[in-house]
């Protein structure tokens, strides 16, 4: 009885080692699509090994398409035109794409498998995106679960950008995550120093990227980005300017500041930022010295509840209340909103509300 | 019993750190089916449904998103507070879910403790009856939550 349950056991075991190996070799065979050969704006073709999707495909040619979800389809980010030898949409791509950008053959680049030749559209902008080795030289506490890491360009040595752009960090695999990812994050820095990228990170609890740049990431560790990608700029006309951020935000809004002083720009302009206590508000220093040298800066910091009134001067409220309160001439203002879905929402109501015109609200939503 | 390909991926990926930092079993042993056996079984003990749970948590995160991030009362008891981050968190299970990365913290205002949940989970509980293994940074415990969010 015994040897005949351990005979039927090896039988069963076998079969399935035999399946399992079938499987393998199949998947050798059948799964690998060979070389393919990849098109790009009918200027440039390279030939990649098929199998892969065509955003990581992409990635190791060093094109970088953004995607701030690291390629599971969850961004809706990383689109761009395929124009032959995509197959079929795949449900995973239709909740993020318009119809006329169906009609158009955009289509996610995570979630489109390169199995054949491919013809692709990508913005010139993107084919100008590298990648930068750099060294984490400096990390400064802001607030409670807020950091400010600077990283010096090792190779390349300088980068260009325009104020209000972001940049990807490569997070590598690590105790917590087993596989390398990509966030983006808004570039802090003063744009003049082209050979330094500082990055605002604020921790989001078991955030993959923000964990390990909160527990992991030490200075002197070598980093890797890419970039810049984005269209969240300061416009070049006369209009007065209205900033409202909160927490992170405060990162590409910080840059443009820079970026004003460094141009000897005179629009007036102030700069409405949110937080929920004294404590949490950052960088006040620097934007007071702001408004020192920028000719007609204010910068106003508004926090929700101010137990001691000794503590700094301060809006109290919402941030969108006290926009409401304060803002004067909206209907001729520029207004740029770096935060939350929530928070951004609530401003373009309160800015529409006071007359600032839709054309002339701009923002980097955290989505 | 055989697993389907659909379950042993779920399991594989509750164990992964592909989704979240560090998995959502965390350093629990159990398997989640045994997780969430316990789970329910203790809510059960504690007078409330996982449906009760996930209606509650969801009701709590609406009357704080108007904070804009800063702490909103909810009632005599409890302040909550909702923070969002860029991006957004994918369901295990296999349907294409995904949620805004948004943490509501609760805090009881007489005790001081908080409890602190992603839109995720929510989900999670109400859907899949599913909290967390233990020592996962997602994890959720029925009765903290219980306590937190019933009691006024």
């Amino acid at each position: 009885m015994f040897l005949a349950i351990v005979i039927a056991v090896a039988v069963v075991s076998s079969i399935g080692a035999g399946l399992a190996a079938v499987l393998v070799v199949s998947e050798h065979f059948f799964a690998n699509y060979g070389p393919c050969s990849i098109t790009i704006n009918n200027e440039r073709e390279f030939t990649a090994n098929g199998g892969k999707d065509l955003l990581s495909t992409l990635t190791t040619e060093k094109i970088f398409i953004p995607s701030a979800c690291g390629g599971r389809g969850t961004c809706g980010l990383c689109k761009l035109k395929v124009l032959e030898g995509a197959g079929p949409l795949l449900p995973t791509e239709e909740p993020y794409l318009e119809q006329d950008e169906r009609e158009s053959n955009v289509r996610l680049a995570c979630q489109v498998k390169v199995r054949n030749d491919l013809r692709i559209e990508i913005p010139q902008e993107l084919l100008a995106v590298r990648e930068y080795t750099c060294k984490c030289t400096d990390i400064t506490n802001l607030t409670h679960d807020m950091k400010q890491f600077r990283l010096e360009l090792v190779e390349p040595k300088s980068i260009d950008y325009i104020p209000g752009q972001y940049v990807q960090l490569l997070t590598p695999a690590y105790e917590k995550s087993s596989e390398e990812v990509y966030r983006a994050y808004s570039i802090s820095s003063d744009p003049a120093d082209k050979g330094v990228i500082e990055l605002i990170i604020r921790l989001v609890p078991g955030g993959i990227c923000t964990t390990y740049c909160f527990e992991y990431l030490k200075v002197g560790d070598e980093v890797k980005v890419n970039g810049p990608y984005g269209d969240f700029r300061l416009s070049d006309t006369y209009a007065p300017v209205v900033f409202i951020a909160g927490g992170s935000g405060m990162a590409p809004i910080k840059c443009m500041l820079h970026h004003m002083k460094n141009t000897g720009n005179t629009r007036k302009t102030v700069y409405y930022f949110g937080a929920n206590e004294p404590w949490e508000l950052c960088l006040v220093d620097l934007m007071r010295k702001f408004e020192k040298e920028l000719p007609d800066f204010r910068f106003v910091p508004v926090v929700c509840e101010l137990k001691d009134s000794a503590v700094q001067a301060c809006e109290v409220g919402l941030v969108t209340e006290a926009v409401s309160r304060d803002l004067e001439n909206a209907e001729e203002c520029e207004a740029y909103l770096c935060g939350s879905p929530g928070m951004i929402d609530a401003a373009i109501a309160v800015l529409k509300e006071l007359g600032t015109a839709d054309d002339r609200i701009f923002y980097d939503k955290f989505e | 019993m055989k697993e389907s390909p659909d379950m042993q991926r779920l399991k594989a990926l509750l164990r992964s750190s592909a989704l979240v930092a560090g998995g959502f079993m965390g350093s629990d042993p159990r398997s989640f089916i045994e997780v969430i056996d316990a789970d329910l079984a203790e809510l059960r003990r504690l007078g409330y449904t996982n449906d009760q749970l996930a209606q509650r948590m969801q009701q709590i995160t609406k009357l704080a998103i108007p904070g804009l991030g800063s702490r909103a009362r909810i009632d005599d008891s409890k302040e909550a507070r909702v923070q969002e981050a860029k991006g957004s968190l994918v369901c295990p299970w296999p349907h294409q879910r995904y949620y805004a990365k948004r943490i509501t913290t609760v805090r009881d205002v007489g005790s001081a403790e908080r409890i602190r949940w992603s839109d995720l989970n929510t989900h999670l509980t109400g859907q899949h009856g599913f909290f967390g293994g233990k020592g996962s940074m997602f994890r959720v415990e029925p009765r903290e939550v219980v306590r937190t969010i019933f009691h006024v």
